[in-house]
């Protein structure tokens, strides 16, 4: 007996990275929250400790609007125009 | 980069491969992050701060760059062929051990029975309803047919399923969160008009299971299809912390003939001969039991009450939520003079909490963070509504004679979904198109 497999093939996505920076001076970090706790807590300690650890490294704080979607084009379309790298959480 | 507590990483590395970064810098941190003191959770974030530092300076390794290629790799397998003097039960423990079902038996798909199946959706097995979130699997006809195979589907539930997938895949849906949340939701396949009965969707007593009649096997195929093909495999993707019955299967008919009011489908503007298929993202069913009250005001200001609890997401305000009143309650309202508008309004008015009844913190963090102009430094009689306007509750009725009904909360921003149930050629599937219902067993015959 041959049975079929309920799997399919998906939809392929590639991504082109950008070259990641050599150092964090000046560096333009965005800094996203997923809206987790405490994750405003942890970007905003982050903040500080980056700033305090390079010269010239600015940070951008985002939050999503709603937990149980994602940022939308809006907001990422900011982070893309003042950001270098972007930091962000996933899950609890 | 990401941040990741250690129980959220496998799910981070799934979907950076699925959105084709995979070696997108991740740093864990040890979970859990959330409900523990700060100064711990600052500790873990200071203990990984270089490699934090070290995922924004690195260059990143040459797989990032890679090809995609491995997509094409076991997900499209072709089958298994099975030997043995056992053949159901070697299907049973392959399946398993590729992680394909929901643990219950499973019936084999066979080339036969899936080809009957397809035949059953009146596409052809090629046609692609599209990705399913969020490993963007190609729902084809032929995919949902193994799936549907497998629940113990017949062929003429077929239009059924793939109007839910239509519906399921919508962006609004959002089924990506759906799929990943710790939350316990999963989708409610809601079915309305002449095909329910036709097909044996039953909205009777009972109605959410069990029961020999359709809704457990349609349910059934769309958690699968939602697993094998939309990959939320339990714990490595669906991170739901404690999961749900309601992930089983799910799925229900209204009470047409029993409501007061027009059905779903005709608040939606589906003609009389049009069925459809409404995909709601809920919890659990939360009983509501009240067989005192006589008058309408009386009974929604018993079921508002019941729905104000504070541990639901609706407290966000970003929820839709559904009432599903059983006949003998909606009549109790109706006959009070109310629409199912007014019911919608009542309870949106109704079914509130004031913020003395939340803890300080939640105040704080949950409500007054989110919607700071509702519930930041507001008096703490201030009202939490459970959606941000009427429009947002939906009612419905279903189930048979008692006087219970139930409250289903959401879990997100999602936006429930419903589609008629067509043929390829766009005309409805009529109850005459598909095959006569066995009557042998019906509940509503053992009731009469």
């Amino acid at each position: 007996m041959k049975v079929l497999s309920p799997q399919a093939r998906r939809v392929t996505t590639q991504v082109s990275a950008v070259a990641r920076p050599k150092t964090l001076d000046s560096l333009r970090i965005g800094l996203l929250d997923n809206t987790k706790a405490p994750v405003d807590r942890i970007m905003a300690h982050l903040a500080r400790r980056l700033a305090d650890r390079a010269a010239g490294v600015s940070t951008r704080y985002v939050s999503k609007l709603k937990t149980s979607i994602p940022a939308g084009p809006a907001i990422m379309a900011d982070l893309r125009r003042d950001c270098d790298v972007l930091i962000t959480a996933l899950g609890d | 980069m990401l941040l990741v507590s250690t129980q959220f990483a496998a799910l981070a590395a799934n979907q950076c491969k699925v959105l084709g970064m995979p070696a997108l810098p991740r740093v864990v941190l040890p979970h859990p992050i959330g409900g523990t003191p700060l100064e711990s959770v600052l500790a873990k974030v200071d203990d990984a701060f270089e490699q934090i530092v070290a995922g924004l300076t690195t260059p990143l390794p040459a797989e990032e760059a890679a090809d995609a290629a491995d997509v094409a790799d076991a997900e499209a397998q072709p089958g298994i062929d099975i030997a043995g003097e056992d053949p159901f039960m070697q299907v049973q423990e392959e399946f398993v051990a590729r992680g394909w079902g929901d643990g219950l038996p499973l019936v084999p798909p066979t080339e036969t029975r899936v080809r009957q199946m397809i035949a059953g959706s009146g596409w052809p097995g090629g046609h692609v309803v599209g990705a399913v979130m969020p490993r963007m699997g190609l729902a084809s006809i032929e995919k949902i047919a193994v799936n549907a195979v497998m629940a113990g589907c017949r062929p003429m539930h077929m239009p059924l399923l793939v109007t839910a997938v239509q519906a399921m895949i919508d962006p609004d849906f959002f089924l990506k969160s759906i799929q990943a949340t710790t939350h316990p939701v999963s989708p409610l396949m809601i079915v309305g008009g002449p095909l329910a009965q036709s097909l044996g969707v039953h909205g009777g007593s009972g109605m959410y299971g069990p029961g020999p009649w359709s809704n457990g096997v349609l349910g059934r195929a769309l958690r699968l299809i939602l697993i094998n093909i939309g990959g939320g495999r339990p714990v490595e993707v669906d991170r739901s912390t404690q999961g749900s019955p309601a992930k089983y299967t799910y799925c229900i008919a209204e009470n047409e003939a029993a409501s007061p009011w027009p059905p779903l489908r005709a608040d939606h503007g589906f003609g009389d001969e049009v069925s459809t298929v409404m995909l709601y993202a809920g919890e659990s069913p939360h009983n509501i039991n009240d067989a005192e009250s006589t008058s309408a005001g009386s009974l929604i200001a018993a079921i508002a009450q019941s729905m104000a609890q504070i541990g639901q997401n609706n407290v966000k305000g970003t929820s839709q939520l559904l009432l599903v009143l059983s006949p003998e309650h909606a009549a109790t309202i109706a006959a009070g003079g109310y629409t199912k508008d007014d019911v919608r309004r009542a309870i949106y008015e109704e079914a509130r909490i004031p913020l003395s009844r939340f803890p300080a913190i939640h105040v704080e963090r949950r409500l007054a963070r989110f919607a700071p102009k509702r519930y930041k430094d507001r008096p703490l009689s201030t009202m939490v509504t459970l959606t941000s306007c009427w429009e947002d509750v939906i009612v419905m009725v279903a189930g048979g004679p008692g006087k219970h009904s139930s409250y289903l909360p959401s879990f997100g921003a999602v936006r429930s979904q419903i589609r008629p149930v067509l043929k390829p050629d766009g005309e409805p599937w009529l109850a005459q198109d598909v095959p006569a219902q066995d009557t042998r067993y019906h509940p509503d015959k053992e009731q009469t």
